[in-house]
């Protein structure tokens, strides 16, 4: 996404968020956006195109379904009689593939975000994630969960 | 028509949302230490409170309000793992134990070979 | 029943519901036992009053209140951040002063 095209993006969202499409508003909407753009420059990367847009909708898409998923687990665990027979807590440590800040940092909430996992800190040497599940049953099954789902996807958009 | 089905659509996911909000308490109550507690109010807790902002988006009939809610919803996804991971971190960095149940726990040994002994 | 009823009934049980939500994580907000969990049951309580003031905007049908909704939520995240990091200070000041002390 190049940032002109950011910058208007970021315009008819201030105002659609202001309610007031006047030109002047706009104008107000992308003299805010354009900062902003200027102010991150150096953390979005200049590499996009609209071909990745479906891969982030895909991502975006898998992101919702685990999110309901991970509520109604979270509902079932918490309205079992029995909370000892299906609370397995764990703190695994998952090895990471990914890199970069944005990957980690968007790894880490949607681990967060999904079913029975909750991430808890990354080592200095960024290789490991440390990530608490509420009923383990099987590690080598929870890493590989997290290394085919986001970990896969998240590589695909970020490259 | 139209407006009657957002209309209900809207009453079927705010108490949705509610009950979602409720579960998370109720998870809060039940679960035995501060970890599996954190897993019920970031999860639920943003369901819920994701779902009645839906609630509010469907039933404005207005695009300011509508656009809010939205930036709204994604602001609550975005910021409720932050607070829920930075709490956990505070917490075990301190010293908060995990409860008797929790079988395995891999970031304790990488902890205490890290410690200057 | 039409829609007008409905909505009304839905916001009014939806508005129960958030107040036992509210009741129970004040609670965990009184029993505790440690500074973690209270700061994560008021956590839970800024995000069900925030569905409580959705409610609200739903039933009175005024709009306004999503925008207080909005910066409660805010408010929220500000605080838990802030009160992270309170624990994260105090807690390796207590571990330097005496390191079998656990806070």
């Amino acid at each position: 996404m190049s940032s002109a095209f950011l910058t208007v993006v970021l315009a008819i969202l201030w105002a659609g968020i202001t309610n007031n499409f006047s030109g002047l508003n706009l104008l107000f909407g992308a003299l805010i956006g354009g900062m902003a753009i200027v102010m991150l420059r150096y953390s979005i990367r200049q590499r996009g195109s609209l071909r990745k847009a479906a891969k982030v909708l895909a991502l975006t898409a898998l992101f919702f379904r685990e999110l309901m998923a991970s509520a109604l687990r979270v509902a079932y665990v918490v309205l079992h009689p029995n909370l000892k027979a299906v609370v397995k807590p764990a703190i695994v440590a998952v090895p990471l593939t990914v890199k970069s800040d944005a990957e980690i940092t968007l790894l880490a909430n949607m681990i967060t975000l999904t079913p029975g996992t909750l991430s808890i800190d990354v080592s200095k040497d960024r290789s490991v994630l440390y990530v608490h599940a509420l009923s383990m049953e099987d590690d080598k099954a929870l890493i590989a969960d997290i290394a085919n789902g986001f970990e896969a996807r998240i590589k695909e958009v970020f490259n | 028509m139209i407006v009657d089905l957002a209309l209900y659509l809207g009453g079927v996911l705010l108490v949705f949302g509610a009950l979602f909000c409720l579960l998370a308490a109720v998870g809060v109550i039940r679960l035995p230490d501060l970890y599996t507690r954190m897993h019920a109010a970031s999860k639920a807790g943003a369901v819920g409170g994701g779902l009645i902002l839906l609630a509010v988006a469907v039933t404005c009939f207005d695009t300011g309000v509508f656009l809010r809610a939205i930036v709204g919803i994604l602001f609550l996804l975005l910021t409720t793992p932050i607070s829920a991971h930075l709490l956990a971190r505070a917490s075990y960095l301190t010293g908060y134990k995990p409860s008797e149940s929790t079988h395995r726990d891999d970031l304790k040994t990488r902890l205490e070979q890290n410690r200057p002994a | 029943m039409n829609a007008a009823a409905f909505i009304d009934l839905a916001s009014l049980v939806a508005l129960v519901i958030l107040a036992a939500a509210l009741i129970a994580s004040i609670v965990r907000i009184v029993i505790g036992p440690s500074l973690a969990d209270r700061v994560l049951a008021l956590d839970l309580m800024t995000v069900v009053a925030m569905g409580f003031i959705g409610a609200i905007a739903i039933r009175t049908g005024l709009m306004l209140y999503l925008d207080i909704a909005i910066a409660l939520a805010l408010l929220g995240f500000l605080a838990t951040v802030a009160l992270a990091r309170y624990i994260m200070r105090r807690g390796l000041k207590a571990e330097n002063a005496d390191p079998e002390v656990q806070p």
